[in-house]
């Protein structure tokens, strides 16, 4: 498998050693992190680095405090945080479905499917411009960049999933009177499962990363903005603190979402 | 002189999650030079284990083993190997692959030609030299394998299960040829199975190892009184009567190996 | 050899159902448009876009474009290719390397590098510099990861022929390693390809400084639609031209290997 799924399928697995163990693992593995963390305080309080290029980790932490306390963190958090599930959610929606029926129908397969594997190394950022020129400058554009850019990921993946499904499980299925429609809700689309569920995972970056560059261009609000707004006005620790927190939450929202796909994988060996 | 002697070698696999296991314990055994000698177990006897310290992949940690009279310390050309999954460079030609090994030894450009396309035709693959292991059959990349072994003419060849990835009919074939390279170029060989029958028609001698942890439970002499080769020898009684020896031997062996699976 | 000219048929029958669906796509669009369900500006009639790439290209507007992304592009994933891989060899085969970067790589992938963006203006300026550095930032991570996992996961069986076979160590990296590696190694420089042109792109439409993402952003502030849409069009074209191109790569170089065989 490649590297990045071998790195990923890791990180689902827990043995069951005694939590001690676990806790001195986990620090250990957290070390470079660690070390990371006092090289940034250091350097720029000593003068190493230049303090207003690199603020202090100090001053950073203290800066995403005001964020906090002074409510705009949240607030465009919020924000950011609605266009990405409602444009992840549509894609997902019509995405899978989509995927499932063309693999299923054959006629729809015919002409769909060498178009999308055309379009898929298409650059999604260059869509956020007409998103833009259709929806606006709100958030609405920024929904319709994060749906067109993650539909063909989870299309295809949806479409390799099913169209993988073992042509026996389908033949047993229907060979035990089921109908063709039943057979694809209880057969092929849990058999399609894992690889459906890869594709919403990869889906997820994108739309983190979609909703990030579409805030930047253009709007008033979200994150992507907030960061954007700090920038522009020299606030740079609290720049800093905006950029680490969304990474830190396009991190979590992958591991969350790893653990909820490991959940309902758990039958895969 | 390439005798091998292994006196009271022990092994314990050490894997990176869960407990340690004594893989091989108290193994003693001789083996002249030029003998054929056959490996033969169950499953997780350690047979293979015991094969990887000879060749020096593994470092022998209790016990000493000798070759020759002096300590295995790492590998070398002079213990050759040829694995089941043939272990072949993919990105290498027929050619190439065999080339490696004489490149290693510093050999002059036109000599190494020369000798690499020896082996491809000893093991007859002319015709293939620019071909890639992905374009070959099992039994060619095996051929390849042995060939790139042979090349660099090891005093002693190891063997690891070499023909368990090939069918029966290619494995058959794989014996035949195997037997007439070693009766023009004699050589000590260790060859490990889990294979009754091929043990007893290619080897000399055959040692049967116990369940794990591996010991020599019982040496068997192999070579055959009659005349007879290949399918004759076969159907012969005497052939038939050791091999049903040995399976016997290797039976109540593997009976055990299932009971202490854990 | 029949598998050529099967490959070579599959091939063809796999472009001409390509460039149907291709013409499917655009008769829709062009219906879509006629019917005036959307106005000229939201949906532009196909022939305006393309009467307004046509001139685009021949004032050479296009050209200059393109060929400033590419380079930019270019000029990052180099960078993002050699680095990768040299990180990635080294946190395979060197422990305490491994130490180091293994939590900074697993957290480091998920995160949308792009966020970074105005920490690289801070600190590199808003032209050419940062751009390409950005994307050298964001590309490097699938390239260290492959590389990582290609290095590690080499035979046992392998390594232990080339052993027996007398290879020295210092030339184990060189003679075996890296071309057992090569496939994977290959498979994260393919992924990182498209990443670092997307990004170059948004780069170059939040910083100006041309390009196509700086003259798309152009177009869009001045709603200039048949602009957007011709640009649109130029970059999928670029891009299919780029993954396609190192498919052809790999075919080449990976000659030896089981799935060209097989294909």
């Amino acid at each position: 498998m490649s590297g990045a799924a071998a790195l990923e399928a890791d990180t689902g697995r827990t043995a069951a050693r005694p939590l001690a163990q676990r806790l001195v693992g986990a620090l250990w593995r957290a070390l470079p992190v660690i070390v990371v963390c006092i090289a940034w305080q250091l350097a720029p309080t000593i003068g190493v680095i230049n303090p207003d290029a690199l603020p202090p980790l100090s001053a950073v932490v203290t800066a995403w405090w005001g964020l906090m306390t002074d409510g705009s963190l949240v607030s465009n958090g919020m924000t950011s945080l609605y266009e990405v599930v409602v444009g992840l959610g549509l894609s997902i929606i019509v995405g899978v479905g989509s995927g499932v029926l063309m693999a299923w129908y054959a006629p729809v397969e015919a002409i769909v499917s060498p178009l999308m594997k055309s379009l898929y190394p298409m650059p999604k950022s260059a869509l956020i411009p007409v998103m833009i020129l259709w929806f606006g400058l709100g958030p609405n554009s920024k929904i319709a960049s994060i749906f067109a850019g993650c539909l063909l990921p989870v299309v295809l993946s949806s479409y390799n999933g099913a169209r993988g499904v073992d042509q026996t499980l389908i033949w047993s299925a229907l060979g035990l009177g089921a109908s063709r429609r039943r057979v694809l809700w209880e057969v092929v689309i849990p058999a399609a499962l894992p690889e459906i569920m890869a594709g919403i995972r990869n889906a997820l970056a994108i739309s983190f990363i979609l909703m990030v560059a579409a805030e930047f261009l253009v709007g008033q609000h979200g994150i992507g903005y907030l960061i954007s707004f700090l920038g522009d006005g020299g606030v740079y620790d609290a720049m800093f603190a905006g950029v680490l927190t969304v990474s830190a939450f396009g991190f979590l929202a992958d591991r969350v979402y790893l653990l909820f796909m490991n959940r309902m994988l758990r039958w895969r060996e | 002189m390439a005798g091998i002697s292994f006196r009271e070698v022990r092994h314990t696999y050490r894997p990176p999650r869960g407990k340690p296991v004594l893989a091989l314990e108290g193994v003693s055994l001789d083996v002249p030079d030029r003998e054929f000698l056959a490996l033969l177990g169950p499953s997780g006897c350690g047979k293979s284990t015991l094969l990887y310290l000879l060749g020096g992949f593994i470092p022998v940690e209790g016990g000493a083993i000798t070759v020759g009279g002096k300590p295995v310390d790492g590998p070398s050309p002079d213990r050759g190997i040829v694995f089941q999954h043939f272990a072949l460079f993919p990105w290498k030609t027929v050619r190439e692959n065999i080339l490696y090994g004489l490149e290693k030894q510093g050999m002059a450009k036109p000599e190494r030609e020369k000798r690499a396309q020896e082996f491809v035709e000893l093991v007859h693959l002319k015709g293939f030299e620019d071909s890639y292991p992905s374009q070959l059959s099992g039994g060619m990349r095996q051929r390849v394998a042995i060939a790139r072994t042979l090349a660099v003419e090891p005093e002693i060849l190891l063997m690891d299960e070499p023909f368990g990835a090939l069918d029966a009919q290619t494995r058959a074939l794989m014996h035949e040829e195997l037997l007439a390279i070693m009766r023009r170029a004699p050589k000590t060989v260790v060859f490990v199975t889990h294979d009754v029958r091929e043990a007893v028609y290619l080897a000399d001698r055959v040692a049967v190892m116990s369940a794990r942890p591996g010991r020599i439970k019982e040496i068997v002499d192999t070579k055959f009184k009659s005349n007879a080769r290949g399918e004759e020898l076969l159907q012969t009684r005497e052939f038939a009567d050791k091999v049903d020896h040995l399976w016997k031997l290797v039976r109540d062996e593997a009976i055990r190996a299932q009971g202490t699976r854990e | 050899m029949a598998g050529m000219s099967e490959l070579g048929r599959r091939e063809a029958t796999l472009t001409a159902l390509r460039v149907g669906s291709g013409i499917a796509f655009f008769a829709a669009w062009q219906l879509t448009a006629m019917s005036h369900v959307f106005s000229d500006f939201l949906l532009p009639s196909v022939p305006v876009v393309f009467d307004r790439l046509w001139h685009d290209l021949i004032s050479g507007d296009l050209l200059y474009g393109i060929v400033l992304t590419l380079i930019r592009t270019f000029i990052g994933f180099v960078l993002a290719a050699v680095g990768g891989v040299m990180l990635g060899v080294s946190i395979a085969r060197i422990p305490a390397v491994r130490w180091f970067f293994d939590p900074l790589v697993s957290v480091g992938l998920p995160m949308p590098k792009i966020a970074f963006l105005p920490i690289f203006m801070l600190w590199f300026g808003v032209f050419d510099t940062s751009k390409v550095l950005m994307v050298a930032f964001s590309s490097i991570f699938p390239v260290i990861v492959e590389a990582w996992a290609g290095t590690q996961n080499i035979d046992k069986y392998m390594t232990w022929s080339a052993m027996s076979l007398g290879v020295n160590r210092h030339r184990f990296l060189w003679e075996i390693a890296l071309p057992a590696a090569l496939p994977q190694v290959f498979t994260g420089l393919q992924v990182a390809l498209p990443i670092a042109l997307i990004v170059d792109i948004v780069c170059e439409m939040q910083m100006g400084g041309e390009g196509m993402g700086g003259s798309i952003m152009t177009d869009m502030r001045f709603a200039d639609s048949p602009g957007v849409f011709a640009y649109i069009i130029a970059i999928a074209i670029v891009g299919m031209i780029l993954v396609k191109a190192m498919e052809i790569i790999r075919r080449r170089l990976l000659v030896w290997h089981q799935e060209t065989q097989a294909a």
